[in-house]
This record gives C-alpha cells, structure tokens and sequence, in this order.
C-alpha cells in the first residue's frame, strides 16, 4: 500500500454538520463531500465539465469548516480553489464577478473603480438606494466610500508616540484601504500609542485570496508577486494585517503556491513567519496602551470571521480583547462563530441563502442587548452591518476601532 | 425511466425539490459505504401525502424507492442499488411536539440527531441514542438504521425509544402504528419491526420518540491493563456489582500506539488495552459508584487509573478515544470499519482474532469496542486502488465476520447490514429464518419497490 497518494474523502458525511450552506439548504448536492465526489467524477473523467459542475462546485463559502473538521484531514480548500480555477476556465464567470477579479487585479483599477463608485454613489437618489440591492444588502446599507484611499491619505512611514518599541509592517489589503479608512486610521493609532513606527509599505497590492476563489490563478499570480516584492524588503519586522483573508493569504496561500508560481520558496517563507494579525498583536501588548478610566460601559458584542477561526488559525482573540479592554461590558452570542454567509462574494451570488444565515446572526445579537458588534473581517462587517434594520442603533466595527475608541482618541 | 414517469414524479413534490441531472444525481449514488448507484430522480418531499403520492406513481409504474435521509450509512443501505427514485427526508425536518410532561417528542423524520438534542436540552431532557454521526444523521435514518451509540450500553438503542410512527406502504397508503405510551400493547408492536428495516418495509413520516431526563452529573475515569483479559474481567466485574455505567469504551493496543504516534497524550505504549470508563446520574450515587468502579479495577490487576476531577479533565480522558477514527483514517488513503457484536465475555477472545486475521492477511488493524455491550469497530486504513491490499482487507472481514459467528455473536451492533453485509447473513441466520424476513417483505411490499437490492 502506498504511503505517498492523497488521502480519499472516506465519505463519513461528518462535514455535513460544518457546513453553513449544507445547514441552510439540506441537500447534499450543496455538500463539501458532494463537492469531493465531483471534483473525483471529473479528474477520473466519469463526469465531463459543465456549467451544472460549475454551479455546484461554486455554491460554497470557502468558509474552510469542512477542512478544519475532516477526520481524514483532506484539503477541501486547496481542492476547491484548483477546481474553480478549471471551471472559471472552461466557463467563464459571471460578468460581475469578471469585472471584480479585473478590477482586483491591478491597484489603479481598484482606485478608479472606488473613485467611480464614490461618484456614483453620491449622484444615485436616496430613495433608489433604498429600493436597490446587491445581493442581499439594500445599496443605502452598503458601506460609504470614504473621500480618499487610506494609503493616500497617510505617510510610507508614521513615527511613534512617546518611546519607541520597534517597527511593524502594516498590509492593509484593498477594503481597508478603499472602503474602511477608518479602520485603518484606528490601528495606526493605537499601534503608534504603543509605542510602534508603522511602515505602510507603497506597491502593496490586494492580497490575491478573492481572485484565487474565482480561479483566476494568472492575475493572482501577479499581485502575489507584487506583495512579495513590497514585503520581502522590510528586514525582519513583524508584518500586520487587519483583515483574516488577507493573513490567510500570506500565511497559508503564498507558501502553497510557490511551485505553481515559481517563487522563492525562502522569501515566501520568510514573510509568513513575520505575519500576525493585528487582534492579538494588540492582544499581547494591551499593556503598553494606557485607557483613561471610563464611567459608562459600552456593550459590546462579537463576531468571528470564519478565515481567522479556519483560515488563518487560533482561538477567537477578540472575546479575549474585549474582556481586557477597560470600559467594555462583553456580551457574547451564542453563536458568535457561526459563519454570517458573506464568504466573500457568496452574499452577491447566492443572496437566499446568504439571508437565512445573516438573519439569525443579526437576530441572536440583537438578544445580547450590545450596541456594537465587532469583527475583524471586512466582508462580514459589509453583510452583517448590511443586513440591520433601519431602525438599530447597532454599529459593527473592526476591534481595532473599539480600543482606539477606548483610548479616547476619537 | 420513461421522461413522462419523471415528469409525473416531478409534479408531486414541484421543479424545485427535484432533480434530474446527472450532476446532481450523482450525489446521491453513495452513503459512506463503498458501494455506489446512480438514482434517476431524486426528490424532496415535505408532507406525509407528498410521500404517499410519489408512492402511488411507483407502484403505479414499479419504480424502485430508496429512502435517505443525511446519507451517513457506513453499509449501503441508502444507495439506490436498483436506481429508480431517491426519496431524501432531509428537509421533511420539524419537530412536531415536544412533551417533557408525558415524555415524549413526535418528530419528521429529517430532523437532525443533534437538533433534537439541543431542542429537548432547555427542558433537561434528552433522546439516548447517539451514534457518531449525531451530529447530521437524522432520526428517519437512526431509527432504520437502529441506530446505537456509546451510551446505548445503560440506556439502550433507537429501537427502545421508538413509541410509534407514521408510514406510507409500498402502496402509498398512509398508516401508524404505536402511540405516545410507553406501555402499548395493542396489537403487533410493528414500530419495532420498522427499527433496522432499512427502508425495506416502508417509507416513515413521522416518528414518535421516548425522551428521558437529563442525568445530573456525569463522572468519567480510565483505566490501563496489561491483560486483555482483565479488561472483560473488570467490565462483568463492574456490571455484575450492580453498576451500569453509560459507557465502557476499549481501545486495543495497536490503537493506542497509533493515537500516541500522531497526538503523544501520554497513552501507555505497553498496555494491553485501556477501558473509558463514564457513568451517569445523581452525583453522590456517581461518586459511590466510581468508588466501586475502583475498587473493581484494582481487584484485576488495573496497571493505571486516572479519574476526572472536572470538566476538562474528563474532556482530556475522552480525547483519546474521540480520535481514534481520525488517527486511523489519515494512516492511508482510505479507511474501512464495521461493527461485529459478539457476548461481552467474549471480547478478549475476539480482539486477539482481529489481531491473529489482521497478521495472516499482513494489514494494519485497530480495535474500538464498547466493550460493555459487546459491539467492536475493527478498523482497517487501506487503498482501495491497490488491488491486492483491498482483497486482503476484503478477506479479512469475511474472516472476522465468521470467527464472530463463531463466538454466537452478529454481524452488526449498530450499523445494520446494507449492502455491505447482506452477502454474510446466512453466518448467524439459518435459511427459514431469512425466508421469514422474505415472507415479511412480500406480503406487504409484493413488487420489491422498497429499497430493493439489500438484504431481504
């Protein structure tokens, strides 16, 4: 028997129960085991490539739960992520999704589009906002752009507050730079409080992850050399990132692909050892941050985005953060690590499904009794924020927002 | 099958709860057995008359139906082995009732082992059966699967919970049997004969359960030896001084090493065999108990004995054997188990069977066994695409299956027979035996529509 093959997907059915979309639907035609079965179907060619195996192999949220419970320890992600690619290949993709992965792909692109869409924005009437949708979020609910990309607005180089502790590489990835400036703003805050030069290296680019999903392995390849070559250089200081896919990303992904995309093996390396995210960098200093003493408590719930619990590993540091942060009452949902059904682009494509998940996200959260609701993923703070009614007063921010508020900067 | 059939089933339940392309069919071709057939319609039904009406075309036509419900079956049972129409129940998922006052739930049969669970939770009450699928199997499939579990030991199997039932016959005609009494002895108890049918008799509905209270505590130790045969000695010790713990879990040497090799938890190497030992109800009983358990042990030579003090203690004691299917199944590229039962007592002298097969036929094999009731998961990790490793595995079980029967023990504990086993029937069922199941199955399902291709 040979040690070296693949382990097979033994189809024990177990991940059916980490499954969201599984969970929703109830069809196994919409399960990671189902999706192993016609990923084996094609590569044996007992099953010939399709718009239907496309679709099918598509309906998921790259959530990563299936991996991360499998006992026979298969890579449904990397599985996944290769067979996308085929299909994207033999199928095309939607035309919106085309035009994301376009966009994604060169940074000038990225900024034209928000600058579009900044005007565009501003010159749609209120009342179509409301009535609009993309995908299961009302256009008035989406996130405003902000005047202009963080990167633009700050210095390559931001000297610290009060003694110097050392320097950190911040890679801010493409929605804080276009659409949460102000996350951005936080964490270079609080990161220059505690001491902390901030480099924001120039030439970084979008982190590849989503174009990845959509198996455009090509124009991936280039932004993941452009972020190489924007992060090799910085010496050995720990690189930040404040988005879990985007540390997926350079932890996990990068060194996966360095045969595919002949890239220095050591360099890529080298840049996953220095990548943390910023949560529980921030965690391990909270020392170095000095909270004025606060009279009221803000109730606070959270979220935990399914690329840091399974993507980029480690236990939910935000509940952690939050019970340490002075001026805090934490209020955890039971089902705080439930997936919320963004999944990238998922809330677009497939917006019943989506709906079912992020309604009883917002249901339970709403039973905390919190008035904001954190959670370091940008694409789950879009839906969950999205998916509030008119009338909450609830707000979701980025953790990092939360301390710096804490520290009573802003 | 004929495109005007398909069109007439497909009218029944709607376009959108069926499906007809190969794609999508051939996700339903398989369970976790090896075995797979493709469908030629799958279809979702949600109501009792739903079902009835597709059961009427079939009959009409003499179209197999195969029901399904998560496709969590380690025998082939839900594999449409005769193609025809899958009827899968897994969005036929409310919980109809739940009655803690006269204990019981009335449930569809989609609804989720561990739904159920934490639906009965808030009003301390739970459902005993948990097989490891518990998670996603659903009680449509335990109950004709009947379904065990580890703590089946004290508390019994799905057969023992199940009040009664709706089911649509062979004929599409809706009936029900039992009631929501635990004391029922109108007539034939026919719920019971559903218990393990495998979908062979008729396609259930509706399902009325037993629920029970929730223990008050639970204490949990494990205990080492250097004989096997002190770990059977211990297990009738324990049970015979008038304790039954919820569940008496061995693992075999070779089992032990291999979860040492992969997790180091601390396991003894050189032990014979280890026994997990948890029991159940008010906490000043348990202690006592767990007292006595001790003392047991001890009286047969127990070489290590840790007993859980709190929670995450008694979480660490159960780490071992909660991996050991994932140590076995990452060996190799494939993993095969099953689940021979044979007399308590006689579980030392099977294990070293398993050992004496596994090393005549040059395979890897460990032992799982809820040594409390007899039921043992040999596993094998294997690859199926090396041909002379899979017909040695293939001979192995056969070899196991008949030094069971050897010992006056069965074929299966919990995971029925399917497609899997139905070739070793005749090892622990004489022929008249078997030809009462046929005489069974004629009478009420004629045409052979129901699940055809299995055992009977």
């Amino acid at each position: 028997m040979s040690r070296t093959t693949l382990q097979n997907c033994g189809r024990c059915g177990l991940c059916l129960s980490a499954c969201p979309v599984y969970k929703v639907l109830k069809e196994e035609h919409a399960s990671p085991r189902a999706r192993l079965k016609l990923i084996q179907a094609y590569k044996n060619k007992t099953l010939p490539t399709s718009p239907v195996l496309q679709e099918l192999v598509s309906k998921c949220l790259m959530c990563g739960r299936c991996a991360a419970m499998c006992p026979s320890g298969i890579n449904h992600y990397g599985k996944f992520m290769e067979m996308r690619r085929e299909m994207a290949a033999a199928h095309g993709d939607k035309i919106e999704i085309r035009s994301l992965v376009f966009m994604l792909a060169r940074e000038y692109r990225l900024r034209a589009a928000a600058g579009v869409a900044r005007i565009g924005r501003g010159l749609l009437p209120a009342s179509f906002q409301k009535k609009s949708r993309l995908g299961n979020i009302p256009l008035d609910r989406f996130p405003r752009f902000p005047g202009k990309p963080l990167r633009e607005t700050l210095p390559e180089e931001i000297p610290p507050q009060g003694t110097e502790r050392g320097t950190v590489v911040y890679f801010t990835g493409c929605a804080t730079n276009h659409l949460f400036a102000d996350t951005g703003h936080a964490s270079v805050r609080v990161l220059t409080a505690m001491g902390y030069r901030v480099r924001i290296p120039e030439g970084q680019t979008c982190c590849a992850l989503p174009m990845l999903f959509h198996g455009a392995a090509d124009q991936a390849g280039n932004s993941i050399q452009t972020n190489i070559q924007a992060l090799g250089a910085a010496e050995d200081d720990p690189i930040l990132v404040d988005c879990a896919t985007c540390g997926a990303a350079l932890k996990k992904e990068y060194p996966l692909l360095c045969d595919t995309l002949h890239l220095d093996s050591d360099v890529v390396a080298g840049i996953a050892a220095r990548v943390s995210h910023i949560t529980p960098f921030v965690l391990d200093h909270m020392d170095e941050l000095d909270f004025p003493a606060a009279d009221t408590a803000l109730k606070v719930t959270s979220h935990t985005p399914c690329h840091r619990k399974h993507g980029f590993g480690g236990e939910d540091v935000v509940a952690r953060l939050l019970k340490q942060t002075p001026g805090v009452d934490y209020r955890p949902a039971p089902d705080a690590e439930e997936c919320c059904g963004g999944g990238g682009t998922f809330f677009y494509e497939y917006p019943e499904i989506s709906k079912k998940m992020v309604d009883k996200k917002v249901a339970s959260a709403r039973t905390t009794g919190a008035d904001i609701w954190v959670t370091d993923c940008p694409v789950c703070r879009i839906n969950l924020a999205g998916n509030l009614d008119g009338e909450s007063s609830m707000r979701v921010i980025h953790p990092l927002e939360l301390i710096d508020m804490q520290l009573g900067r802003s | 099958m004929k495109e005007n059939i398909k069109q007439e089933f497909m009218e029944v339940v709607g376009k959108d709860r069926s499906l007809h392309r190969t794609e999508e069919l051939s996700c339903y071709a398989y369970d976790a057995f090896v075995a797979e057939a493709m469908p030629d319609l799958v279809l979702f039904p949600k109501t009792t008359q739903e079902v009835s009406a597709i059961m009427k075309t079939a009959s009409r036509y003499k179209v197999p139906v195969t029901g399904r419900g998560a496709g969590t079956s380690i025998c082939g049972a839900p594999v449409p082995a005769r193609h025809g129409v899958v009827v899968c129940f897994s969005k036929m998922d409310e919980i109809i009732e739940v009655n803690t006052r006269d204990r019981y739930v009335i449930v569809q049969p989609g609804v989720v082992n561990g739904d159920l669970q934490r639906a009965l939770a808030p009003f301390g009450f739970f459902y005993p059966p948990d097989p490891g699928s518990m998670e996603v199997s659903t009680i449509g499939g335990n109950v004709a699967q009947n379904a065990g579990g580890l703590r089946c030991l004290k508390y019994g199997v799905t057969a023992d919970y199940v009040l009664g039932m709706k089911v649509v016959l062979a004929s599409g005609k809706a009936v029900r049997f039992g009631s929501r009494n635990v004391k029922d002895v109108t007539g034939y108890r026919i719920s019971e004969l559903f218990c393990g049918s495998e979908g062979t008799l008729g396609l259930m509905t509706e399902v009325t359960l037993k629920v029970v209270p929730l223990p008050e505590t639970t204490r949990t130790l494990m205990v080492t030896f250097n004989h096997l045969d002190d770990t059977a000695k211990s297990v009738s010790d324990i049970i015979g001084a008038g304790i039954i713990p919820t569940a008496m879990e061995l693992l075999d040497k070779m089992t032990m090493n291999a979860i040492e090799d992969s997790a180091n938890l601390g396991l003894p190497r050189n032990a014979a065999g280890s026994l997990l030992i948890e029991v159940d109800g008010v906490k000043e009983a348990c202690d006592r108990e767990i007292e006595k358990i001790i003392q047991k042990v001890r009286d047969n030579h127990a070489a290590d004995i840790q007993v859980a003090e709190t929670k995450p203690e008694q979480d660490r004691l159960w780490t071992a054997r909660r991996s050991a299917y994932g140590v076995f199944a990452k060996l190799a590229p494939d993993i095969v188990t099953e689940d021979v039962t044979v007399p308590v007592s006689k579980v030392p002298e099977m294990i070293r069977n398993i050992e004496a097969i596994a090393e005549k036929h040059d395979l890897t094999m460990g032992v799982l066994a809820h040594a409390g009731d007899g039921n043992m998961h040999p596993l094998a990790p294997t690859d199926r695409t090396d041909k002379d490793h899979w017909r040695r595995v293939e001979l192995a079980f056969k070899e196991i299956f008949e030094a069971a029967a050897a010992l006056g023990g069965t074929l299966s504990g919990e995971h029925g027979i399917g497609i899997a086993k139905a070739p070793y029937l005749g090892l622990v069922m004489d022929k008249d035996s078997i030809e009462f199941m046929s005489v069974i199955k004629k009478a009420v399902d004629p045409d052979n529509l129901l699940n055809p291709g299995k055992f009977v």
